[in-house]
């Protein structure tokens, strides 16, 4: 029964071994397009530009913005003998949709800022009730409660405006220096941080000594756990700080940092690189299996997280790796937008809750 | 230490009774009440006037901003019938008719795709009997919708259905069934379709993807071609691979079980919800889509930069004369003098 099998293993270790020799074909497109957020996270995120007077604006404007066109302007409907007919709306019809609309619109504005309101004012009570800090026996104590945790934490970080607090690529260090800091506490063994321009990835030595420096004020400056940090673009692996990366044999930690190069585009690249392997001879088509894919892009980005916190208003994946997102359990707080620990030790008691099944 | 741990685990057992019975309490209370109120929407005259309200609702939508891909996750069949105590067939048929009554719904507000999540290449796991009980109706189902998409009457006219994913693990008589459905429907023009992912799993098609794209490298001397376009041309979703605008899973489980990566991992709006999917309902997908097109609109403000007044100027153009003065035809300035006067 296991002989196709071990076949199958041997034939996926060859190939994989013919596509580790070949290095990946790397493209040089490292120019980043903006990001386009989806509608309801573009909306609250926008800072201090996003005013209440600007949504009632484009709410009253929404009348004139759409064209008319035909294609709108189709309508099916039930007639009294329960059949369907086809047909298209007059113009005043159109006009008397479009005023119901602005009145469902305004109404939800409504609904939608009392929500917003009490989803604010329930996050402030939280953050008075989980307020650990920077001391890491009351975060291990909290995760003690937990039948389980993670074994890989992710997380999207991102960049707030250069006026907000903890705004531009500074804020985003402290961010994810924080996280590292509750992430060891927890005892959590790998973080995968993600951000989408790739900025963490560019001041890998800020960071590490942002890390560094929020280590020793939780663990005081004699003892700061060990840690590493993984750049898997570009193959690299820093330990500690700087000035004493001895390697050691054990870290605390493993904090891998992603950005959206190593999402769509490495995939393009790990084709590109069998695509090469194919035509010379190497790899035959039928070796291209999920698990070959699977294993060259662990080789490349890492492992699946099991846990992916997100710190904005709604979820929003921002291109996060495809492939490593399969059976990552989500958690988010609504109408949040702060990094803060009251979201981190709800997302670990959301997973200690949920419950597996793969297809069954 | 022992005292506290005495006085602890009956305050805790209290406290967890009372949030139990509240919850228990609350829990009927809703369900009574949605029986009544689904009773009351029942009787005729009352049913007439509900359609006609959400009619009104559905073309309210449909003037305004409207998303092109939905996707559906249908979850909670299951449970819906162990809580129901049906036998686990009338659950999942209940399914497949929230599934109809959703994608009629969609259409009239004027989505272009719909895609759901109907079996997934892990659930070969359950038991036999299971599978065999989903195979048939899936082919009953597929069937109707054909007969449907045929029917002048009806209003899934002309909309053409797509069976996509790993179909090699189906049966012979399942995927010549699929072809020719597949083949009836494709009528050239098409407004609306539909893609039933039946065995699917998401790195299922992008290994396959991955395949077709190192496969055709065959005819050309290099491998440049390849892009994240052609990634995504071969995708299962043909036009619709490249993002979904907004993704429902029902059942409360927050994560995407292998669906949709690719389309979903950039810019769509992922909405979990916690009903069952036999009871996921018109109200819950209004409210869905209001708030899509709510924050679209936002959105689409912020993007033209709209603003009434430029509109008004611009449209007030034609009536002013354009200005044209010529610099010879002002009259002659007088003559210049400076104070340094110098002696020529």
């Amino acid at each position: 029964m296991s002989e196709p099998r071990d076949e199958a293993r041997a034939t996926t270790g060859k190939s994989a071994e013919n596509l580790q020799k070949t290095r990946l074909l790397r493209s040089e497109s490292t120019k980043f397009q903006d990001h386009v957020a989806p509608p309801i996270v573009g909306a609250l995120k926008r800072g201090s530009a996003n005013t209440k007077m600007r949504t009632v604006k484009a709410i009253a404007e929404s009348i004139l913005i759409n064209k008319c066109s035909d294609e709108k302007r189709m309508k099916d409907e039930v007639d009294k003998h329960g059949q369907w007919k086809h047909s298209t709306m007059g113009i005043i019809e159109f006009f008397v949709y479009k005023i119901l609309l602005v009145g469902l619109y305004i109404a939800y504005g409504i609904f939608r800022y009392f929500q917003y309101q009490y989803n604010l004012m329930k996050l402030r009570i939280l953050n008075v009730f989980y307020s650990p800090s920077n001391t890491p026996q009351l975060i291990r104590q909290d995760v003690r409660k937990l039948n389980k945790i993670p074994k890989v934490l992710a997380s999207i970080l991102e960049v707030k405006p250069v006026g907000d607090v903890g705004g531009g690529s500074k804020g985003l260090l402290n961010d994810g220096s924080k996280l590292v800091c509750w992430t060891v506490s927890a005892g959590i063994k790998q973080l995968i941080l993600y951000d989408y321009e790739g900025i963490l990835q560019g001041n890998v030595e800020l960071f590490r000594e942002g890390i560094y420096a929020k280590l020793s004020k939780y663990y005081g400056p004699y003892n700061v756990p060990t840690f590493a940090v993984k750049v898997p673009h570009e193959n690299k692996v820093y330990y500690n700080l700087k000035g004493n990366s001895q390697k050691k044999s054990k870290v605390s930690i493993e904090v891998s940092l992603l950005s959206s190069r190593d999402g769509r585009e490495t995939i393009v690249d790990l084709t590109k690189t069998m695509a090469h392997l194919y035509k010379q001879g190497d790899l035959s088509l039928d070796e291209i299996t999920v698990d070959l894919v699977d294993q060259e892009l662990v080789q490349l980005v890492g492992h699946e997280p099991d846990l992916l916190l997100y710190f904005g208003p709604a979820l929003d994946l921002q291109g996060y790796p495809p492939w490593h997102l399969r059976l990552t359990e989500f958690f988010w707080e609504a109408d949040n937008n702060q990094v803060t620990y009251s979201v981190f030790i709800r997302g670990l008691r959301v997973y200690a809750g949920a419950q597996m099944n793969v297809g069954k | 230490m022992l005292i506290k741990l005495y006085l602890e685990a009956p305050i805790v057992w209290f406290f967890t009774l009372i949030l139990e019975i509240v919850r228990q309490v609350i829990y009927g209370l809703k369900h009574t009440m949605q029986e009544a109120i689904s009773a009351f929407c029942n009787q005729s005259p009352i049913s007439k006037v509900v359609l006609v309200v959400q009619n009104s609702l559905v073309y309210a939508l449909r003037v305004g901003p409207v998303p092109d891909h939905v996707s559906f996750v249908m979850d909670g069949n299951r449970r819906f019938a162990n809580l129901k105590k049906l036998p686990l067939k009338e659950g999942h048929e209940a399914g497949g008719a929230t599934f109809l009554k959703l994608v009629y719904i969609c259409k009239r507000i004027g989505v272009k795709c719909i895609s759901c999540y109907a079996f997934s290449i892990e659930n070969f796991n359950r038991s036999q009997e299971e599978i065999d009980t989903l195979m048939e109706l899936f082919s009953r189902k597929l069937s109707e919708f054909a007969e449907k998409a045929k029917d002048h009457q009806d209003a899934l006219h002309g909309c053409k259905i797509n069976v996509v994913g790993n179909k090699s693990l189906l049966s012979a008589k399942l995927r010549t069934q699929i072809k020719e459905v597949e083949k009836l429907t494709d009528t050239g023009n098409t407004k609306f379709s539909l893609y039933i992912c039946f065995p699917y799993t998401s790195r299922d098609e992008i290994t396959t993807s991955i395949m077709k794209n190192v496969a055709a490298t065959r005819s050309t001397p290099s491998t440049t071609e390849i892009s994240e376009e052609t990634l995504t041309n071969n995708m299962h979703l043909g036009p619709f691979s490249n993002t979904c605008d907004i993704l429902i899973r029902t059942s409360g489980h927050k994560r995407l079980s292998d669906y949709m990566l690719w389309e979903s991992h950039e810019n769509a709006t992922i909405e979990f919800d916690n009903t069952l999917w036999p009871s996921f309902g018109f109200t819950k997908i209004f409210f869905i889509m209001l708030k899509w097109s709510y924050y679209k609109n936002i959105q689409q403000y912020s993007e033209t930069s709209f603003s009434l007044r430029k509109e008004i100027l611009r449209s007030c153009h034609n009536f002013v004369k354009p200005v044209s003065v010529p610099l010879q035809s002002l009259a002659a300035a007088p003559p210049a003098v400076t104070v340094t006067k110098k002696k020529a």
